[in-house]
């Protein structure tokens, strides 16, 4: 018997067209579920139905039946489901309850009533089978975004749920650890739908793949750019005028992050950085973009330097979409209109940056970096939440872009790496020649 | 100590601050809470610091200008509409001092609290009213995570090339301050609900009972009240 049935499930967010159409799934005990699909085709409304978030927590127009381990979820309320069900949601920082990390993992274990003498061990257990047994007395403010997924997911993990939820639960960890987390949660026990942006991470691992594509399932194979791509990873020597040199740079937060770090960036070559977590892509791309100082070392930088944060959807300050672009470049609406049409959002240059989708606010923030044609262009971890056809777009724009100006990409994502970079730099010197 | 004592023991002095009538006895728990939240870390505590002083600064600072106590004027101006002819006289400077006081140290009980105290302990320590304790150790994370928020907004915009200084260029981060604050609360609300947040029959992890140290607090807390209704 089915653990999960979906039947001819329609639903609209309000005031919105249908998020999901028409959509009937089931997922039996134990099997591994990879959920594939653009950004906004209704990936992450599925998983929210599946854990009955979607309609007792969004409200909307819910048409349809969808049953988790016998319960109706029309007639179950999400806290009634936990336990059962598991969510781990795209972005950790945002389900974060509690400030140290011992604390958060027994919360979900707490509130489904497990005895109080079994909750530290299983919630010690679920650090300790992620690899962050290390982390348990550590405040979750000081984590890197890997650590916290980390965490996020012991805190699901720790449930033993029937039916485990992944919103791209590897969207900030490096390969070797997004492997480790979808063969963790595979060996589980439960069984697990995940959702991904980065097929090759999932597909190894799954039974099966569920494709959705404007709210509808699509039956067939998957489309050419879903399918795995090997990265194969070039190993070009530095080449062009340097724009930025790192020279003997060393940096400190509250622990040394780097030591005696050297790199130079020509004009015309696009420079991947990888590394695992923690590693300090960041830190580096800071440093070269000027907006960390070296604690020793120099950075030496020509022309104007343009930085694009992780997760710079958050970051946006305007009121409108086309002066987000233009403050960059004291006002320009015209510059900006521009950019904005070149990353596909000439349609939405009078919305409010908050009202646009998440990955439409990605391509507005990088439309707000671009516009300034930079000298150096550093952008960290530009793939996150971006689906394959977008990442492709992505890589001709700024292969289109590159012979003007130097770029330096910190990424974790390999597939990408391989088809923008000209030359990859890896913070753990010894891995440059695995990686290659 | 458990921070459940801590949390009395800091109450108690701040109702110690309100209740007592002399103002060096509020000056002294004033400094003492001082004393106390200077073990916070010099980057956290600075904006705590700033607002419980500065707050307790501008009561010493427009008291002598809207009270009319006293008869021993200082100081004589001219007659405002609605206020009054302005003066200052020497008890309004004392009253105003006085309560200048008494602001900044109820508000340096509070930074003690949410710089110092283990939340989550306290949170997992509450055996009654736990949703409310709940409320009030999110709310406390409130600062800290808008200070994270506004540094990554002027890190982004430096990224850019967009430097923001002045009173103008930090006015613009309110919006997007209040916006993000809005989706995340909105996030967690989500994910506390996923989690089971509120169905009936939750436990709590096992506690580690009180030691002499919390039982002593307990007791230094209701003495910081009866003290400063009978003596201070």
């Amino acid at each position: 018997m089915a653990l999960a049935t979906v039947q001819a499930l329609t639903f609209h967010y309000p005031g919105a067209p249908a998020a999901l159409r028409d959509v009937s799934l089931q997922i039996e005990p134990g099997e591994v579920v990879a959920l594939l699909g653009p950004s906004g085709s209704g990936k992450s409304t599925l998983l929210r139905a599946l854990a009955g978030l979607v309609p007792h927590f969004h409200g909307g127009r819910f048409a349809g039946r969808v049953e988790v381990a016998g319960l109706d979820t029309r007639r179950t309320r999400p806290a009634e489901l936990a336990g059962t069900v598991a969510t781990l949601f795209q972005d950790p920082e945002d389900q974060v309850v509690f400030t140290r990390v011992e604390a958060e993992v027994a919360f979900g274990l707490e509130n489904v009533g497990t005895p109080p003498e079994e909750i530290r061990l299983r919630a010690a257990a679920a650090l300790e089978a992620v690899g962050a047994a290390g982390l348990a007395s550590r405040p979750v403010a000081e984590l890197s975004g890997g650590e916290l997924q980390r965490v996020c997911l012991a805190s699901v993990l720790a449930l033993s749920p029937e039916l485990l939820l992944l919103d791209e639960p590897t969207s900030q960890l490096d390969p070797d650890g997004a492997a480790a987390a979808i063969e963790l949660a595979r060996s589980s026990g439960a069984a697990v739908v995940v959702s991904e942006q980065r097929p090759e991470r999932v597909l190894d691992a799954c039974d099966r793949v569920v494709f959705l594509e404007e709210g509808r399932l699509r039956g067939g194979g998957l489309p050419d750019a879903w399918l795995p791509r090997d990265a194969v990873l070039p190993h070009g020597e530095p080449a062009g005028e340097p724009v930025c040199r790192l020279e003997e740079v060393s940096f400190a937060y509250d622990r040394p992050v780097l030591d005696g770090v050297s790199l130079q960036i020509g004009r015309g070559e696009v420079v991947a950085l990888l590394g695992p977590n923690g590693s300090g892509k960041t830190t580096i791309g800071k440093l070269a973009a000027g907006l960390l100082e070296p604690r020793a070392g120099r950075v030496v930088r020509e022309g104007r330097a343009c930085y694009l944060s992780q997760d710079p959807g958050r970051y946006l300050v305007a009121e409108r979409a086309d002066e987000e672009a233009a403050l960059a470049v004291g006002g320009d609406l015209a510059r900006a209109r521009a950019a904005l049409a070149q990353m596909g959002l000439a349609d939405h240059v009078a919305r409010h940056p908050r009202d646009l989708s998440s990955g439409e606010r990605e391509r507005l923030a990088l439309a707000a970096v671009l516009v300034a044609e930079p000298d150096l262009l550093v952008l960290d971890e530009p793939t996150r939440g971006i689906d394959p056809e977008r990442k492709d777009e992505l890589v001709r724009l700024l292969r289109l872009q590159a012979a003007g100006r130097a770029t330096l990409v910190a990424t974790n994502d390999l597939v990408f790496a391989s088809a923008l970079a000209d030359r990859v730099v890896s913070t753990v010197p010894e891995r440059e020649a695995v990686l290659a | 100590m458990r921070p459940a004592a801590a949390a009395a023991l800091l109450a108690g002095l701040a109702a110690a601050a309100l209740l007592a009538h002399r103002t060096v006895s509020v000056a002294a728990i004033a400094a003492l809470l001082l004393v106390v939240c200077l073990r916070a870390p010099a980057g956290r505590r600075r904006l705590y610091l700033v607002g419980a002083i500065g707050s307790g600064l501008a009561v010493v600072l427009v008291t002598p200008f809207v009270e009319t106590i006293g008869s021993h004027p200082l100081w004589t101006g001219p007659t405002v509409p609605v206020l009054g002819q302005l003066d200052v006289t020497s008890e309004e400077l004392r009253n105003g001092l006085f309560q200048g006081l008494r602001l900044t140290a109820v508000a340096l009980a509070f930074a003690v609290y949410a710089l110092l105290l283990d939340h989550d302990r306290l949170v997992q320590s509450a055996g009654f009213a736990r949703r409310s304790v709940l409320a009030i150790a999110l709310a406390t994370r409130l600062v800290p995570t808008l200070e994270r928020d506004a540094a990554g907004l002027v890190e982004a915009l430096r990224g850019r090339g967009v430097e923001v200084s002045g009173a103008r260029g930090r006015a613009r981060l309110l919006s997007p301050l209040l916006a993000g604050s809005l989706e995340r609360a909105l996030n967690l609300a989500e994910a506390m609900e996923a989690r089971g947040y509120g169905r009936p029959g939750a436990t709590r992890a096992l506690r580690p009972s009180w030691s002499a140290v919390d039982r002593a607090a307990l007791v230094a807390a209701a003495g910081a009240v009866a003290i400063g209704v009978l003596w201070l």
